[in-house]
């Protein structure tokens, strides 16, 4: 395993034995003072640095994975990402993909094709055109729904991707895909490779952090950070919004301080007598420091998470003020405060499925625009006023778009839009992305992407590249086969909208 | 950032920087001027012969692919196109040799090849003569059948097949296309406007767009249609569906030599080697070992201690550690040969299977949900299967006989004509839950369509493959095998094995209630005995009658609201009408005159009344209706399903013809296949041969065939990959370490000669796999103690040798469940329907107790979305969709877990009163027991020394926090309570218990 393919098997376990040798070698000269040690290999410091490896370490033959910083393939644009899952599917048509001929066929039949690949084949209607109304903004002139007054301030920052297409028309798939590559479950997710690549700055808070919705858990729920068959460790890590920001983070009772150094100190002591009666043996350094770790992020966890040190004014332009926009405000700029401390990548969930709008179009876009517009505007500006946007990705857009039909539903009063992974609109911005551009085009309809087409695979492709990594060489060797994140199918960066 | 055509440019220069003199013909000019483009013929015809032609040529295109001429090139292989004119990075061709993934051999293509290919295919992949950009097929073309039957099975033969044939049309067959059904002829070769089928699809009346939805189809794309258009108007010839058998000649896509590695070779049987040591040998495991070490002038470590070595083994083969009682037991058997009779005791134990079981449930990617969609069904009946499973292990059933029950049960006899149903019965049926056991979608209608169904498959396949073959065959699935001689046909002729059972083309719902009400039948047995059915009537029947009352109650409520509401809105009406309507309402259909009918039907507007109207009408209705469903909900979540079988079987008659499908993808069929095995896998077999099944005629005998292939005595690998999964879960590591890939891309064997003879062994002793475990275990390497010895170390690093044990964290089973033993919570009532789980208001998912205590942990309901807490934390492995090989991490979490988890101070606490009841104020007596409990020892005098300290210091801080705090119950005991049971909770937190030495 390693973030490079190595050209032979031999050559494999010949790395693996120095690797193996010089971790091992330094553990053996500390069996009984190592606790700082332990710690220090476990925190990352510069213990290593003298010889930075690109692959996780070995011991008894198997690989040691952690989450030590490692330097990319390339130097990268962007350092941490953040992105901001809409989940559901947003309407592109409403939204960011002005379609004026749609009034002229409104009311038409839609062909075949169309509905060959719809959800709900028994609710087709006919070509729906937006009711909303855009305008032109910004130096760069990049049209955008009145929906998103907001966002509209700030496209002079954004790359606009209008003719993104996926692969399935359900949620599941479609997330599963947007997540890891493919349809199909049980792949590790973008975020888990790209700390698998590049570990984190901060060892005392998880990598991949994501910030899931108090109201509830998106469509496929935890399986949207999961590292598969990466190593556990790549994981999104669930940082709630209200209360503890960690499950079991502190005991459910409330216990003075003493009584819980007590009760550490006695697990550390008896930990120790049975490190000493196992030397060379790392797994138990690593534990007996995760421990300290553990203990340590009761701090810093909660700290970070902590928005009463945020100023007035920060708070009222994430919305913290307004109920609306109070729970998602609150967990952009948390997003931010995360990033600001090393997290590697962030990924905010919203409530289930508000995009979703398969009935009564306008009032749900109103809604989902309400709630989310001005927070992400917000955090853009943040971080470009931090200096932080240039360093930090941040990515918008769900796991497809909605077709410019209308979908009837015999018990509802006003149509919807089902679903259209043919074609659908995503913006990045910061980390090394051009500001101010739109990419690609939808058909005359907005069904299908038609000019400079990005597949899903690419916008990965993208992402890992902006990150300084090469899709093709980030790597994970599973059955004796090199794994990757966009599998076996052909991908390319999405060069147009780079800096 | 610089873009791709510039990068692609300075390749390009970087190349000519490198050769100058290679690239002056070509007139690649100065900077600043045009470039001319690389040719076909001149310049990338040469690079391609070097290289790709001996494979991608004429003799045997590999992958179907021949790279000779442009337009073959285009035209691609069985995994699609090679290039994609002016695009590079959507080529495929660019992406393999990128990649370095091909050519296959140490010698690839120079970047500055690359550079040049690239360039060609972005500057439009010109030829030399005609520039054909279409890969469009002249119009005059003959279409095969092959191409139009598949569209028929995909959107068509659901209702016009073997099920069911709808207005008396088949589709499937030439024969009965031609005759056609009650409209006449479907067919009409040559013209294409007057055939029936034609016009009823352009109309848009076929597929019926009301059906879509509960058959799962979709309509025919625009390419599908033109495609059936073509095949009419050039005749609509059909085409032969003759097996062309593979097993009497030579194959033209795998060659001897590649059947030559040693994992397609049967095992042999090795002499056992002469070693110097001979006093160490216990059995022959020690002395192929101790071979190698030898060799390396090492050998074993000494002897774990007899304590040691009894946790080890309780930890290895019942997942538990031994209770004071058993470790009192074992020390006083002082005997020779105490050790073997433990050994043995503990795989007589029923806790063996329990353990063991899990290994194979998570090969098989057990689970007790459907999963893949949000919803994550819950699977009824799956637990009849992991009941098989444990009972098949502690009886020791004979591995050839467990694969053959697994894979085929239902061909083993005729289970539809038994009179009597007996447990055995359910034993052979529920075995086929093995191929039943992946994440499963298509109960639900949006994903129920074809390609979700050759997913479950292609899923099905893969356990198949991993578990029982050790061979990653999922790769060949969209392509040809990358490393292995198996090509993607080879895959389609294993899935066609099951295609009698899992036909994509004719499916049946995985759930056993079918709650999208699809028009599937339910892949479920209505089989059980007698004694269950009646067990499930008596439990509902008090439930069916409090939902009954529930409503009748809610009924009665709702008719004079009913009346109400109707005097309401006849108000309007003149009395004499009003007087009859609302009889004519109250009488019942068939009971209404002509008159009555016809009023009713008239004013149907008025006289309906829905429950919708009502609770619209009425708000304390609403209410009360809400409270009443959720009331009768609840109930009837209590009902136990009706006892059913979740199993595979024969479906009878002819499936569905199967194609190779190119890039995996369902809408590209290929080549026509039939069932067959592994091409490669060739030596010393008899090979894969459908007969009818003696015991079941009407079965197709498809996958009895396969696994009367598999357990030949001297087949390649299915001992092989068993042996080594055992002794896997005995050292760590397998012989061979990546247990699911004993391929070329695999890791090859340590001990080549010692898995053989191993895998002998086990055939030779009927397939026993406890004979198996009896053999590791009581040889001298696996009672080495785990002691690390510098020296040794650096001759050994990677204890490749096994000169010492290897010290092993528990996995999440072995844990959750030590935990309960040690704390004396663990209920170890067998088999049945799992216990249910729940999820604290802080998202921790935990275990549901009983009055006796908590299940073993494989005895808890194992549902994708709520896996326990506790053992997600320690690495449990998701089921996507199995697992073969674990891995372990070591995070946070884990700590925050133990130290904080509410389960584990509630067992802590528990074991600390039990420890109080027993031994009173007498600590040192407390922690001893503890010890044994946990550890499995006696603490030694520091240990001892340690916890007392440890104790003092929580009792004092328990006691002042006491004080500060309004607690009724008396401080003093309390605190000492509390106390020990943070003891308790330490030793269960701590390495000693989490690690097996």
């Amino acid at each position: 395993m390693a973030l490079k393919p190595t050209a032979t098997s031999k050559q494999n376990v010949f790395d693996r034995r120095l690797s193996t040798l010089s971790r091992r070698d330094f553990f053996s000269g500390f069996s009984y003072g190592l606790h700082g040690a332990a710690l220090a290999w476990l925190l990352g410091t510069d213990l290593f640095s003298a010889n930075p490896s690109l692959a996780p370490g070995q011991e008894e033959g198997r690989p040691v994975y952690d989450l030590k910083p490692r330097p990319p393939h390339f130097p990268p644009k962007a350092k941490s990402v953040i992105q901001l899952f809409m989940n559901g599917g947003p309407s592109q048509v409403d939204l960011f993909d002005p379609k004026p001929i749609l009034n002229k066929f409104a009311g038409s039949a839609p062909s075949r094709d169309i509905v060959n690949e719809i959800e709900f084949a028994n609710e087709v209607g006919s070509l729906l055109p937006s009711s909303f109304k855009y305008s032109k903004h910004g130096k760069s002139g990049i049209e955008v729904s009145e929906l998103m007054p907001h966002l509209s301030e700030c496209v002079d920052d954004i790359a606009l991707i209008r003719s993104m297409y996926g692969e399935h028309f359900n949620h599941e798939p479609a997330l599963y895909l947007m997540h890891g590559g493919r349809t199909l479950p049980g792949r590790p997710s973008l975020g888990s490779w790209v700390v698998y690549g590049l570990g984190s700055e901060n060892q005392n808070l998880p990598a991949y952090i994501v910030l899931d919705d108090p109201k509830g858990l998106p469509i496929n729920s935890v399986q949207n950070w999961q590292s598969g068959w990466l190593p556990p460790i790549y994981q999104g890590t669930r940082f709630r919004s209200e209360g503890l920001p960690l499950l079991n983070l502190k005991p459910r009772e409330e216990l003075p301080s003493p009584l819980v150094e007590a009760q550490r100190t006695l697990l550390r002591r008896l930990d120790e007598l049975h490190r000493q009666k196992h030397s060379g043996q790392p797994d138990l350094d690593a534990r007996i420091a995760n421990y300290e770790l553990a203990a340590r992020m009761q701090i810093t966890a909660t700290d970070a998470l902590n928005l009463s040190q945020e100023s007035e004014e920060t708070k009222e332009m994430y919305g913290l003020n307004q109920e609306i926009t109070a729970s998602y405000g609150k967990r952009c700029l948390m997003a931010r405060r995360l990033v600001e401390r090393g997290v590697r990548f962030v990924q905010i969930f919203i409530e289930s499925q508000i995009w979703d709008a398969h009935s009564d179009l306008e009032n749900s876009l109103r809604y989902s625009c309400g709630k989310t517009d001005k927070p992400a505007a917000a955090l853009l500006k943040d971080l470009k006023q931090r200096g932080l946007l240039d360093s930090t990705l941040v990515i918008w857009g769900g796991e497809f778009g909605r077709m410019p039909l209308s979908q009837v539903r015999d018990n509802t009063g006003s149509a919807g839009r089902d679903h259209n992974p043919s074609g659908f609109s995503i913006w990045m911005a910061g980390g090394g992305v051009r500001g101010g551009m739109a990419l690609g085009a939808t058909d005359d309809l907005g069904h299908k992407a038609v000019e400079q087409r990005v597949s899903v695979h690419d916008f990965h492709a993208t992402i890992l590249h902006l990150l300084g990594m090469n899709y093709r060489d980030l790597v994970y060797q599973r059955h004796g086969l090199n794994e990757r994140l966009t599998d076996q199918f052909p991908a390319r960066v999405v060069s147009e909208i780079l800096v | 950032m610089i873009s791709s055509a510039v990068r692609r440019l300075c390749i390009l220069y970087l190349a000519l920087a490198l050769s100058v003199t290679e690239f002056l013909p070509l007139g690649i000019p100065l900077l600043g001027q045009d470039i001319s483009l690389p040719t076909f013929e001149s310049d990338i015809v040469p690079i391609l012969k070097a290289n790709c032609l001996m494979c991608h040529g004429e003799t045997t295109p590999q992958a179907g692919l021949d790279l000779r001429t442009r337009d073959s090139i285009l035209k691609g292989g069985k995994s699609g196109r090679a290039v994609v004119p002016g695009s590079s990075d959507k080529s495929l061709l660019i992406d393999k040799i990128a990649s370095k993934s091909m050519p296959p051999g140490k010698v690839k293509l120079t970047e500055k090849e690359i550079g040049l290919i690239r360039l060609w295919i972005d500057k439009g992949a010109a030829g030399g003569e005609i520039t054909v950009t279409s890969s469009k097929r002249a119009a005059n073309d003959v279409v095969s059948e092959h191409e139009v039957l598949p569209i028929f099975q995909m959107r068509c033969t659901g209702c016009h097949g073997k099920r069911r044939q709808e207005g008396g049309l088949d589709l499937r067959t030439q024969a009965s296309r031609l005759k056609g059904g009650k409209s006449g002829p479907a067919l009409v070769p040559g013209k294409p406007e007057e055939s029936l089928l034609m016009k009823r699809i352009l109309s848009g009346e076929m597929p019926p767009p009301k059906l879509l939805y509960e058959y799962a189809v979709r309509p025919p794309t625009t390419t599908e249609v033109e495609t059936l258009r073509r095949w009419i108007a050039t005749g609509a010839a059909a085409a032969p569906t003759a097996a062309a058998s593979l097993e009497d000649s030579s194959d033209p896509l795998v060659s001897d030599s590649a059947r030559e590695f040693w994992s397609f070779q049967p095992p042999k049987r090795p002499d056992t080697p002469r070693i110097s040591h001979q006093d160490l040998v216990r059995n022959p495991i020690d002395a192929f070992l101790l071979q190698k070490l030898e060799a390396k002038n090492l050998s074993f470590s000494p002897q774990a201690d007899r304590l040691t070595l009894l946790r080890r083994c309780y930890l290895d083969l019942t997942g538990l550690p031994p209770d004071p009682a058993e470790i009192d037991a074992y020390l006083k058997d002082d005997g020779s040969g105490a050790y073997e009779r433990m050994v043995d005791r503990l795989l007589a134990s029923p806790r063996y299977g329990e353990r063991w079981a899990q290994f194979w449930l998570n090969a098989a990617g057990y689970s007790d949900s459907e999963g893949l969609i949000d919803e994550d069904l819950i699977r009824p009946h799956a637990w009849r299967y992991r009941d098989y499973v444990i009972r098949s292990l502690n009886s020791d059933k004979r591995y050839d006989q467990f694969l053959t029950e697994q894979i085929a049960g239902d061909e083993l006899f005729d289970y539809k004509k038994v009179k009597q149903i007996t447990p055995e019965i359910i034993d052979k049926l529920a075995a086929t839950g093995f191929l039943r056991m992946v994440p499963d979608g298509t109960y639900s209608t949006g994903n129920a369509s074809v390609p979700e169904r050759f997913n479950v498959v292609a899923d099905e396949i893969e356990v198949l493959s991993s578990s029982v073959l050790g061979l990653t065959m999922g790769c060949a699935r969209c392509h040809d095998h990358k490393y292995d001689p198996m090509p993607q046909r080879d895959y389609y002729r294993l899935s066609a094995i099951l295609q009698t059972a899992y036909d994509p083309y004719d499916w049946m719902t995985p759930a056993a209630n079918n709650p999208y009400e699809l028009k599937f039948p339910t892949r479920h047995l209505d089989i059980a005995l007698d004694s269950e059915r009646e067990e499930v009537a008596r439990f509902n029947a008090p439930v069916e009658a409090e939902i009954k009352q529930a409503e009748t109650s809610l009924q009665a409520k709702a008719t004079p609201l009913r009346e109400k509401l109707l005097d309401e809105r006849l108000a309007a009406f003149p009395q004499s009408i009003r007087e009859d309507l609302k009889t004519a309402a109250s009488i019942s259909e068939e009971k209404r005159s002509a008159l009555q009918n016809y009023l009713v039907e008239k004013f149907q507007e008025i006289v309906k009344i829905t429950q919708q109207d009502l609770v619209k009408r009425f708000p304390d209705f609403k209410l009360e209706t809400e409270n009443a469903k959720k009331n009768i909900d609840a109930l009837k979540k209590k009902l136990q399903p009706k006892p059913q079988i979740r199993a595979l079987f024969d479906m009878g008659g002819e499936p569905s013809t199967a194609y190779l499908l190119r890039r995996g993808n369902a809408q590209s069929p290929g080549d026509l296949v039939h069932p067959g095995v592994p091409s490669v896998l060739k030596a010393g077999l008899a090979p894969y041969k459908v007969v009818t099944p003696e015991l079941n005629r009407e079965s197709s005998g498809r996958r009895l065939a396969l696994a009367r292939w598999l357990v030949q005595p001297n087949h390649p690998l299915t001992a092989r990959v068993m042996v080594n999964r055992i002794w896997m879960h005995h050292f760590g590591t397998g012989l061979v370490a990546s247990p699911s890939n004993f391929g070329r891309s695999g890791v090859p064997p340590t001990h080549p000669e010692l898995l053989d003879w191993l895998a002998t062994e086990f055939v030779q002793s009927g397939w026993s796999m406890k004979a198996i475990h009896r053999l590791i275990m009581t040889s001298t390497a696996y009672r080495q103690s785990s002691h690390f010895d510098p020296a040794v170390h650096q001759a050994d690093p990677e204890n490749a040798l096994l000169s010492r044990m290897p010290l092993r964290r528990m996995d999440p089973e072995a844990l959750y469940d030590s935990v309960l033993k040690a704390t004396g919570r663990l209920d170890l009532t067998q088999f049945g329907r799992p216990a249910e789980v729940e999820v604290t208001p802080e998202g921790e998912v935990i275990a549901k107790g009983s009055n006796k205590g908590w299940r073993r942990s494989i005895y808890v309901l194992q549902r994708r979305k709520t896996p326990l807490t506790m053992m997600e934390v320690f690495d449990l492995p998701p089921m996507s969709p199995n697992c073969i090989e674990r891995r372990q991490s070591t995070v946070p979490t884990q700590a925050l877990q133990m130290m904080n988890s509410e389960v584990l101070r509630a067992h802590s606490r528990y074991l600390s009163g039990r420890l109080i009841d027993q031994f009173g104020e007498d600590r040192n007596k407390q922690i001893e027991e503890l010890y044994l409990r946990a550890l499995s020892r006696r603490p030694t005098p520091e240990e001892m020394r340690v916890a007392r300290e440890g104790l003092v210091e929580l009792e004092k801080q328990w006691a002042s926090h006491l004080e500060n705090t309004r607690q009724e119950a008396p401080k003093l005991p309390t605190a000492r309570w509390f106390a020990l049971a943070g003891l308790c909770q330490s030793v269960l937190s701590s390495a000693d218990f989490l690690y097996i030495d």
